[in-house]
Order: structure tokens, then C-alpha cells, then sequence
């Protein structure tokens, strides 16, 4: 690999399987972000 | 399959996106970090027998007999010793893995770790059908939390060599996952509990087996993303001008990051080691004592304040009361759970600006200035302000989870920042233990001398604060490593010789 390679990925595929990679661990962790705010919410009820 | 795991097979090519590896990541954190939210099963474990109800073991049973009994059901104090095993396992697996993990690869390290973690869930599942207490220890306990260790130190070391301008946020973002594993899991689990419930089953065998294939495939996805830079990459580091505050601060930061390497079997004997052991152990172990008693606190301390009954202790409060505060205490406790992800995150990327040092700071004397302030927030009786004191803190607590690998990296080099940092992780091991202890025993002195329980928690932060003291003064005296251990360039080459022989990097 060469030094002027900044490790991004060139073509829009790489951003394309960045954005899918950030959405298969994005989208459970804001389930569970959603979920827990539902119960803090209680607190200011 | 060896060589499919091995470390030449995960050598990034061209243009590969470095922004590819957190959420791989994350994808093994965010399983392993189900460990906070086990909670979610005592109550139905309690009753796995008794379904309705749970069915007491005689008085005279021992210990010994309750571990194999199929007659009555498991106390919740039994099954929490598996927490215990969760945090003594990863403490002590990611210290005796972690070099090997440096040789192996962060790829055949997480596939070890999907096994350990997704087979803890089909022996425990096993337990709960035989109703052995004995195998879920052994299962989740156990090798589960050989899982953990090594799920959490997998990432750390590539993600700094992928990150090496911004190592903060990379590692944060990781270590976020762990934080946030259990907001997952604890709903999910809940939810599959009630599918799975029958008149004659409470749902946690199938709960577990398909938690176990859920995180085993997870953590196998994120195995199989994760690349190891090439020897010979680096980045061009962008350091933006406002993240140098002064050219004293400068100054300061550079000296603190070493562009050397210490090795993992030199750097334990070094001072540096042992002060950043217990400046991760003490926040730690005030953390872990805050953690624990946030809940019963603001119950105690407020009581009927918050059901719109000022002036009436919990003590008063009739049973439906007591309920109506004990689910603002469960909410009061998903809200710290909440500020302890963002601080991860938050407050590793924020090191990468004011520098590592500087970061622990804040946490010892701004952490310190909270902790004094809860019992006077307390007497004050307002309630957000008390909230607000808790939130910050536990910021500061998953903060310093996830900026210590960047430090470490600051202070002994990136070659083998993994291997020291799974070392390392036998302080929180340590804080585990020291923590609850703690408070519970000062806690309990205090009531048997007659204090009230509301303000039996006041002494208890005062001596968490002196924790906090202590840790200022090892965060202080943490000064750049001596010459003598750094690693000869001959030693470095034949390090990185020995990784060549099974790869690339």
C-alpha cells in the first residue's frame, strides 16, 4: 500500500460499505439509546 | 481456516477505508457489553423452577447441595456471582491473551472470542435446562468471560494503529460499544423472554441459545472486518491548529507521546505501568461504587420528593409508593447509563485535543469536586441538580475506560499498546472487587452505628472523593518512560520480523 494512501477508500463503493457497516452497528445501538431514553424519561414525569 | 484467520489475510490493500474497522468494532463490543445487562435475567432465573414464584431451598441445604439441586430455585445473590466471574475472567484473560493476540491478529482473536462469548450462552442455555447453577458460571461466568477479555482488547490495538492522529476517538468509539452493549441486549432479551414463556418455562433457555447465535454471529461479522494497516502505512497527520491550545501546551502533549516502543514484558516493570494501573483503578473503583448505590440513593436520599410528597422518607411510603419511587430509581439509572456511553466516546475524543494527562486531570479534580458536592446536593433536596452531579460523573467514569488505551499508546509506543493494555485491564478486575466492597462496608458501618440511610451515603462519598485524590497524584507523577526501557531498533526489527513471518505487518 502506498504512503500516499490515506486509507480512504477511493470509489463511492468503499463509502457505500463504510455507510452500511455504520448502519448495521448504528441502527441496534440507537434502538437501544431510544429504548433507554424512553425509561429516563420517567424520571422527569 | 487457520490461515483464513491468520494475521497476513487481514493486511489492508489499496484503498481500504480505515473507517471500516470501528464499526467492526463495535460489532464485538456492542455483544460482549451484554455482561451489564445479565441483571435482566436474575429475577427469571430466580423463579425457573417455581415459574409463578420461586421455591426456597431448605434452610439446612448447603452451598454445595444448592449448586446441584433441581429441587428448589437460585437465589439472585447466587446467580449474581456471575458478574464477579465476568469481570475477574476479562481482567485476567485480556492479561494473559494479550500478547498472544499481538502475534495472532485481531481477527483470530475475535473469531476465539465469538466462540467463548456465543458458547458461554449454549452452556449456560444447557444450565438452565439442567438446572445447574454450576454450568452458567462455568458457561457465561467462565468462558464467557474469556469472551470478554478478549473481544475487548481485540480492536485496541489496531484501531490505534489505523487512528494514529486521532487514537482518543478510535479507541472511544469501541469501548462505547461496551458501554452501550447492554441498552441492547437488556430490552432484547426482555422482549425474547416474553415470546419464549410458557406455563411451564420462563424463557431464558431459548432466550439464551438465540442470544448466543445473535452475538456469535455479530462478533464473527466484526472478526471478518477487521484490517491490520501495512507495516509501512501511515497517515499524514492533520492536527488541526486550535487543538494545540499554546505552544506550551504543545510542548506538554508532545512530550507526553513517545514515537518509540516499550515491550509488554519491560513495560510492567516500570513505574509508568503501575501508576496508570491504579489511576485506572481508582476511577474505576469510585465509579463502580457510584454505579452501585445511584439508584437506592436517590431513593433514599429523596424518598417521597419525588412522587410530589416532600418531606415524607421512603420508609413511609406505602408499598405502591415505594414502587412508584423504585421505577424512578430503575430510570435514574438507565439515564447514567446513558451519560456513561457518551463520556466513552466524548471524553476520549475530547483527549486527543487537551492530551491525556490533562484528561485524567479533569476526571481526578473535577470528579473529585462532584463526588464532595453529592451530599450537600442531597441536603439541598434538588433533585435535578443532584441528577445532573451523577450524570457528569459517570461521564468521567467511561472516560477513563476508554481513554487509558490512548495513553497507554502515549506512554509505551503502539507495538505492543494491545498486550500492555490487556495487562493493564487487571485493575479493573481489581476496582471490581474494591469498589463494592467499599462502599458496602462503609455503608453498613455507618448504619450499625445508628446513622440514617439516607445519610449513611454521605461518608461513603467523601471516601470515594479520597480515592479520586489519590488518583491525582499517580496521574501526576506519570512522567515519559526512562531510556532504558525503550525497545533497540534491532529488538523492534525483530519483533516486527517475527509478526512478518506470519504476515505482512
Amino acid at each position: 500500500m502506498s504512503q500516499e494512501d490515506p486509507s480512504r477508500g477511493d470509489g463511492a463503493g468503499q463509502w457505500g460499505l463504510v455507510a452500511l457497516a455504520w448502519a448495521a452497528v448504528g441502527v441496534p445501538l440507537l434502538w437501544g439509546v431510544w429504548d433507554t431514553l424512553m425509561k429516563a424519561a420517567k424520571l422527569f414525569r | 481456516m487457520a490461515g483464513l484467520l491468520s494475521r497476513e489475510r487481514i493486511v489492508a490493500g489499496p484503498g481500504f477505508n480505515r473507517w471500516l474497522v470501528p464499526p467492526a468494532a463495535l460489532a464485538i463490543h456492542l455483544s460482549i457489553g451484554m455482561a451489564y445487562g445479565f441483571s435482566v435475567f436474575w429475577l427469571p432465573l430466580s423463579k425457573a423452577i417455581g415459574i409463578t414464584h420461586s421455591v426456597a431451598c431448605p434452610a439446612d441445604m448447603s452451598f454445595l447441595q444448592q449448586v446441584v439441586t433441581t429441587s428448589c430455585d437460585w437465589k439472585i445473590s447466587t446467580l449474581g456471582w456471575m458478574f464477579t466471574l465476568f469481570f475477574v475472567f476479562l481482567g485476567s484473560s485480556a492479561a494473559v491473551f494479550g500478547r498472544w493476540l499481538e502475534h495472532a491478529g485481531p481477527r483470530k482473536a475475535g473469531v476465539v472470542a465469538a466462540f467463548c462469548w456465543g458458547g458461554g450462552f449454549m452452556i449456560s442455555a444447557l444450565g438452565v435446562q439442567l438446572h445447574q447453577i454450576w454450568l452458567l458460571w462455568l458457561g457465561s461466568g467462565v468462558i464467557g468471560g474469556c469472551g470478554l477479555g478478549l473481544g475487548y482488547i481485540s480492536p485496541v490495538s489496531t484501531l490505534i494503529k489505523w487512528f494514529p492522529d486521532r487514537r482518543g476517538m478510535a479507541t472511544g468509539m469501541a469501548i462505547m460499544g461496551f458501554g452501550g452493549g447492554a441498552m441492547i441486549g437488556a430490552p432484547l432479551a426482555d422482549i425474547l423472554m416474553k415470546h419464549f414463556a410458557t406455563p411451564t418455562s420462563v424463557g431464558v433457555k431459548e432466550t439464551f441459545i438465540t442470544l448466543g447465535v445473535i452475538y456469535f454471529i455479530a462478533m464473527l461479522a466484526g472478526a471478518f472486518g477487521y484490517r491490520v494497516p501495512p507495516a509501512d502505512w501511515s497517515v499524514a497527520p492533520k492536527v488541526p491548529r486550535h487543538r494545540a491550545l499554546t505552544t506550551q501546551h504543545a510542548a506538554l502533549r508532545a512530550e507526553m507521546i513517545t514515537t518509540r516502543h516499550v515491550h509488554v514484558d519491560v513495560a510492567w516493570k516500570t513505574p509508568q505501568f503501575w501508576l496508570l494501573w491504579w489511576v485506572l483503578c481508582l476511577n474505576v473503583s469510585a465509579g463502580i461504587g457510584v454505579i452501585g448505590m445511584s439508584s437506592p440513593m436517590i431513593q433514599e436520599v429523596f424518598g417521597g420528593r419525588l412522587i410530589n410528597l416532600p418531606g415524607v422518607p421512603l420508609s413511609q411510603l406505602s408499598e405502591a409508593q415505594k414502587a412508584q419511587v423504585a421505577t424512578i430509581g430503575a430510570s435514574f439509572a438507565a439515564l447514567l447509563s446513558l451519560f456513561n456511553i457518551a463520556g466513552r466516546i466524548g471524553w476520549a475524543s475530547l483527549s486527543d485535543y487537551i492530551g491525556r494527562k490533562q484528561t485524567y486531570f479533569v476526571f481526578f479534580v473535577l470528579g473529585g469536586c462532584l463526588y464532595a458536592s453529592v451530599p450537600t446536593a442531597g441536603r439541598s433536596g434538588i433533585v435535578p441538580l443532584f441528577a445532573g452531579l451523577f450524570c457528569l460523573i459517570l461521564t468521567m467514569y467511561g472516560g477513563g475506560f476508554s481513554t487509558i488505551p490512548a495513553y497507554l499508546a502515549d506512554v509505551f509506543g503502539t507495538q505492543f499498546v494491545g498486550a500492555i493494555h490487556g495487562r493493564l485491564l487487571t485493575a479493573w478486575s481489581a476496582a471490581g472487587i474494591l469498589g463494592p466492597v467499599l462502599v458496602n462496608y462503609i455503608r453498613e458501618y455507618q448504619i450499625d452505628r445508628g446513622v440514617p440511610p439516607a445519610q449513611a451515603y454521605n461518608v461513603t462519598m467523601y471516601v470515594l472523593t479520597g480515592l479520586l485524590v489519590l488518583g491525582f497524584f499517580c496521574n501526576l507523577a506519570v512522567r515519559p518512560v526512562a531510556e532504558r526501557y525503550y525497545m533497540s531498533d534491532e529488538e523492534l526489527a525483530r519483533e516486527r520480523g517475527l509478526l512478518a513471518a506470519g504476515g505482512r505487518s
